[in-house]
């Protein structure tokens, strides 16, 4: 590797970008379809350049109809292709659900493992720019409940190469979700810490396998994409005032690295879980629960959840900001905890 | 050598936002590369290093920045 690519940094955009190339680069099966992906490069930039190098029969745009190139994605991989399929906003699922629940989730279940269904559904999630409640949701949990998906979300552009590497060469669906204010367009906001170096050559980040971004010993945040900064973010406060917390980045959901979550407050006897995410029956509480299931005696103090209320997203920007997690929220969360 | 926001990058006096730095300061670049991504109106520009060397980064992430604007150096050295 030369002293250049050492130090090279992607953002999540193009890091995306780079694994789906290098995947294509040699697997003839891997193409890519969706709305404004191919000339435009994907209106979170994540497919720029793909319509150069590999045409239009491989980089797709399709018409506004996700309900059927959903279901055209499923059957051309039961066909033994290996689409990548971006769902703009995962706020649209709702009119491609049944192709996707229904039939991409529960098809290799349904033939007895006769068909493989290897699609890769890659979706933006995530607010903060009062883009108000169409545009802005998370919905992690709504993919997540559901059997048959593996469902991943990066914090990092590092990460972000290495899942959708894994995710592209899994057999299995996978839900790559992908955080509008992680993707380094600065309309969405600019997160630098979500810009980090990341390798030329090709390599796979497993899916199902959490990462301790920070290592502390007084209180344990969990969060996946948007949420570990806010993590990050709150460990700096923390530490200020003498609280060594500990950040795990749980990058995905499903399967859900539930050994990493129990090692991690073993060790440190708190919890807080961070999600953007709505607060009712979603990841947060799926992360108390295994705790609590597995022994309450690992357990400080009561958990903590700071996640976004079981509200519409508004328009308002002042109104959706004092909606989203923040760090700030995170340091109450564990004041409110106790010594 | 200064990097510039390319004058012929965008039309009009608008404004764009420094959206990214792909390397660090101190990080040895080739011409050509991809140094920096700077955004206006929704689309997001690439900035190129005008000569090989050991990049130097002067205008921050989240500056405002304008066609013509200088935002780091590279010393080819």
């Amino acid at each position: 590797m030369s002293e250049e690519n050492a130090t090279r940094k992607l953002t999540i955009a193009r890091a995306m970008a780079e694994a789906i190339a290098q995947e294509m680069r040699v697997d003839e099966r891997v193409f890519v379809m969706g709305e404004d992906i191919a000339a435009l490069g994907g209106v979170f930039g994540n497919t720029r350049g793909l319509a150069d190098e590999f045409g239009t029969t491989r980089i797709r745009d399709t018409p506004i109809s996700e309900t059927a190139f959903m279901g055209a994605a499923t059957g051309a991989a039961m066909d033994g292709m290996r689409p990548v399929v971006e769902l703009m906003f995962v706020d649209f699922m709702g009119v491609c659900f049944d192709a996707i629940y229904n039939c991409m989730a529960k098809n290799v279940y349904f033939s007895g493992g006769t068909f493989k269904v290897p699609v890769v559904l890659m979706t933006s999630t995530g607010g903060g720019y009062s883009d108000a409640g169409q545009h802005s949701q998370c919905l992690y949990g709504s993919f997540a409940h559901l059997p048959g998906m593996k469902v991943v979300s990066p914090s990092n552009a590092h990460d972000a190469k290495g899942l959708m590497t894994a995710a592209i060469r899994d057999d299995n669906p996978v839900v790559f979700m992908y955080h509008k204010g992680l993707q380094g367009m600065g309309w969405l906001g600019t997160e630098p810490a979500a810009i980090v170096p990341v390798p030329e050559e090709s390599y796979t980040t497993p899916i199902g396998q959490a990462s301790v971004v920070r290592e502390g010993t007084d209180v344990t945040i969990v969060g996946l994409a948007m949420g570990v900064h806010h993590g990050l973010r709150a460990a700096d406060q923390l530490a200020e005032r003498g609280v060594s917390a500990e950040v795990l980045d749980l990058r995905s959901l499903v399967p859900l690295d539930r050994e990493a979550i129990l090692r991690s407050v073993a060790k440190t006897g708190r919890l807080i879980v961070v999600d953007e995410d709505y607060r009712s029956y979603g990841v947060t509480g799926e992360i108390i629960a295994t705790v609590a299931e597995h022994d309450l005696g690992l357990l400080k103090a009561n958990p903590q959840r700071v996640a976004y209320p079981d509200v519409p997203i508004p328009f308002s920007r002042p109104l959706e900001q004092y909606c989203l997690p923040n760090a700030d929220k995170i340091v109450a969360a564990f004041d409110a905890m106790g010594g | 050598m200064d990097i510039k926001v390319p004058d012929d990058l965008w039309e009009g006096d608008a404004e764009g936002v420094l959206t990214a730095w792909l390397f660090d300061t101190g990080a040895k670049v080739s011409e050509g590369a991809i140094v920096a991504e700077v955004m206006t109106d929704k689309v997001q520009y690439e900035v190129t290093a005008p000569t090989g060397g050991t990049l130097h980064i002067s205008a921050e992430l989240d500056a405002l920045v304008r066609r013509g604007d200088v935002i780091g150096s590279i010393d080819a050295g």
